[in-house]
């Protein structure tokens, strides 16, 4: 029994010396790789210059995405590009965060708009402007409005990509089926009342409206009223002290949310946008706000026809448009010349038309280079699928402001899980008079305390 | 006189040299035991010391969004976190959670070893099935009660509806959120919690249960005075660790609900993750984070001092 014990330890320990050594061999290869690259970069003439690229998108942007490297790929042979999936922008930040200024930073980094403030603070990237003036690059050949977001003071930090902006998809079937007209989607906050009372009376089984609780929806119905975020012309001007919108505009949002609450035709999904969806696809609303990125998914799964207008906005108020959401892409600073100037090549791949048709329309996401609408795959995809061209419009008929420029600072994040709070108060039956006024004081203190944090 | 003198002289001498060579024999044994324990320390300096040495400095700053310090604060950052309720908030749903989820958690598990620990044909298969959710990740899990979960699609509201009773907004209403991460939080913790009882009760000495057969005992006597107060060095070792782990849920709540409704799961350490790497406020995540070591510290201290009593070791 002892020997056939003593054998078996061995077999383990000869085992587990053989896991050992398999996974030194496995490093050994990876820095013989490592090395292999670090001399191609120093040659660079015959091997390709490596670039490395952090995203966030998944899903059906992540497969739009690999296509577009891999045709990049493969267009010339002197550069590599390699694009990894990071997580979330909130993920990926905080890896970025802990590798800036090391060999593990990546060349690009792709960043959500709200991280435009916390990237430049930041002191590790390289702002794109200086490759522009360097290249003579001209970046006015870009949707204005977009560009508008990026550019700080004249100067660009970062390549927009992927922009979005809030729609209403909306289920056309069930507005025929309450003797609504499909083609004349409710436009204002009250007419979105009555087109969900009508619903509901049509079919008990279905609610109205659903407004997912995200703070960059609450950011949106407050732009397309023309309210800032936050003062100093939302943070363009100078560092913002306090909140920008007036207490009419902020309530007006809250109180809209607790009439339908009250009418109960409201449904309450929280803050989960994938739960929002599902309930829209199977039936259970007919309305719901979200980013214009999620239309192709949203058309594709739909059993019924969907349809896709403007953002709501209280009657009294003219529209005033919204802001650009989504995310950019930085330099980061620090890097070869060799590797920055491939980099850029990259980037200016991606604003071309033909590759700006192929992410439009297969994502939902706005075309950077407006030429690519005129290319024959959106063309045919907006005959097709004329709810993406909805998304275009409603963009285009936003009035420039620094309402609808949208707001900088790096207390944002925080800044929508506040209001995000607030509103799943409302949906929960909470006074929205005390909602908002905590929401208001936290909202102000979280902008204090990123300043004091700045020690200014 | 001579001779006495010397002999004196002599003594001291000897005792001296005991002493110094005690001594000498002290510090090899240290010295010994120290190498012994080099790796542990090195390798807890690294990954633990140095971080909570660090996180404590943290606590006193302000810090930019790369986690450098700015301003010395002092204890600011105590200040407002006692006076915020939204982490007043904080702290009261965890502790609502632990008292949601050990008790439960050792009581279901405590019955399932119990019946599983009986000698049937098959009993395997059924030891197999109650430690599975074991083999499940903490994502794998979420991910799934998040359907269960679904207001208008998930099973539970579906089997609700079929009864005639209204959905309930599991993870929207702020009076069930918590409840419905507890119950995920339960079954998740069965299997591991089934395991080890499971392995106490086996452990337990035949010969017991035997000798209170010949003196006719009953089956619940039995459970009463052998089966619990042998199995208390396994239950007391399940409840310290169900309860530190119960102060540590972070993966379901990151996936089921983050923080919401209304932050009424907004539970520690997902407060001060949040305030971390969502908001960029290293130093209140870090004074978040000694409080939560403190109060961990604490409840383990006094389990250890009062609970420890009852824990009968063979």
């Amino acid at each position: 029994m002892k020997k056939i014990l003593a054998i078996l330890m061995l077999g383990f320990v000869l085992f587990l010396a053989a896991c050992g050594s398999d996974g030194n061999a496995d490093e050994a290869a990876d820095s013989a790789t490592a090395g292999a690259e670090g001399t191609s970069e120093g040659s660079g003439d015959n091997e390709k210059q490596v670039v490395t690229f952090w995203h966030s998108m998944g899903g059906a942007g992540q497969e739009a995405l690999n296509a577009i490297v891999d045709s990049y790929n493969s267009s010339q042979d002197e550069v590599q590009v390699n694009a990894e999936y990071q997580g979330s922008y909130d993920e990926a930040l905080t890896k970025f965060n802990s590798v800036a200024g090391t060999d593990s930073a990546p060349t690009i980094i792709q960043t959500f708009e709200i991280g435009t403030m916390s990237m430049i603070n930041s002191g590790s990237i390289l702002p794109i402007q200086e490759l522009v003036d360097a290249d003579g690059y001209d970046m006015s050949g870009l949707e204005e409005n977009i560009i508008n977001y990026y550019s700080l003071d004249g100067t660009f930090y970062s390549m927009p990509f992927n922009s979005s902006t809030p729609v209403m998809y909306y289920n056309k079937d069930a507005f025929e089926a309450a003797g609504l007209d499909p083609e004349a989607p409710p436009e204002t906050f009250e007419e979105v009342e009555e087109a969900s009372k009508a619903i509901v009376e049509a079919n008990l089984d279905m609610k109205g409206f659903a407004l997912q609780a995200y703070g960059w929806l609450y950011e949106q119905l407050l732009a397309n009223q023309g309210a800032l975020l936050l003062n100093n012309d939302n943070g363009r001007t100078d560092t913002p002290t306090e909140i920008g919108w007036t207490e009419e505009e902020g309530k007006s949002i809250f109180e809209w949310v607790e009439r339908m609450v009250n009418d109960e035709t409201f449904a309450n999904y929280g803050t989960n946008g994938d739960n929002m969806v599902s309930g829209f696809l199977a039936g259970d609303v007919s309305m719901f706000l979200q980013s214009s990125a999620s239309s192709r998914d949203v058309i594709d799964n739909a059993p019924f026809e969907v349809g896709i207008a403007f953002l709501p906005h209280p009657e009294e108020k003219e529209r005033a448009g919204v802001v650009i959401g989504g995310a950019s892409l930085w330099m980061i600073d620090g890097k070869p010349e060799a590797e920055t100037n491939a980099a850029w090549d990259f980037m200016k791949y991606l604003q071309t038309p033909e590759i700006q048709a192929e992410w439009h329309v297969g994502t939902g996401y706005f075309a950077i280079n407006p030429a690519a609408y005129d290319e024959q795959v959106a063309v045919d995809a907006h005959e097709e699928m004329p709810q993406l061209n909805v998304t275009v419009e409603q963009l285009q008929a936003t009035t420039s402001s620094f309402a609808t420029q949208g707001a900088l600072m790096d207390m944002i994040p925080e800044g929508r899980k506040i209001m995000e709070t607030a509103l799943e108060t409302v949906y929960n039956g909470g006074e929205v008079d005390d909602a908002y006024n905590t929401a208001v004081d936290q909202f102000n203190t979280a902008i204090e305390q990123a300043n004091a944090a700045r020690g200014e | 006189m001579s001779m006495n003198s010397t002999a004196i002289q002599q003594t001291p001498k000897s005792q001296i040299n005991f002493e110094q060579v005690k001594k000498k024999q002290r510090m090899k044994n240290f010295s010994k035991g120290m190498l012994f324990l080099l790796p542990s320390i090195v390798l807890f300096s690294v990954f633990l010391f140095y971080p909570l040495a660090r996180t404590i400095y943290l606590s006193f700053f302000l810090t930019d969004a790369a986690g450098a310090t700015t301003v010395f604060v002092g204890w600011e950052n105590y200040v407002t976190m006692f006076t915020s309720p939204i982490f007043l908030q904080s702290m009261k749903s965890t502790f609502l959670f632990v008292l949601y989820t050990v008790p439960i958690t050792i009581i279901i598990s405590l019955f399932l070893a119990v019946i599983a620990n009986e000698k049937l044909k098959g009993i395997g298969f059924f030891r197999t099935i109650y430690s599975s959710t074991m083999g499940i990740s903490v994502a794998a899990a979420s991910v799934f009660w998040l359907y269960l979960f679904h207001p208008s699609m998930g099973p539970l509201n579906l089997l609700l509806n079929a009864i005639g009773a209204e959905g309930i907004g599991w993870l929207t209403d702020p009076s069930w959120a918590l409840f419905a991460i507890a119950i995920t939080t339960i079954w998740m913790n069965i299997g591991f919690t089934f395991l080890i009882l499971l392995g106490g009760l086996q452990s337990i000495d035949s010969s017991l249960y035997e000798s209170a057969d010949i003196d006719g005992a009953g089956y619940f006597y039995k459970l009463r005075r052998i089966t619990i107060p042998m199995l208390s060095p396994t239950l007391f070792f399940v409840v310290t660790v169900t309860i530190i782990n119960a102060f540590q849920t972070f993966g379901q709540i990151d996936i089921l609900t983050q923080g919401g409704p209304v932050n009424s799961t907004n539970l520690v350490v997902y407060s001060i993750y949040r305030e971390a790497f969502v908001n960029y406020k290293f130093g209140s995540a870090s004074a978040q984070a000694v409080l939560l070591f403190i109060i961990i510290l604490l409840m383990t201290f006094l389990q250890f001092k009062f609970g420890e009593r009852k824990v009968h070791y063979q």
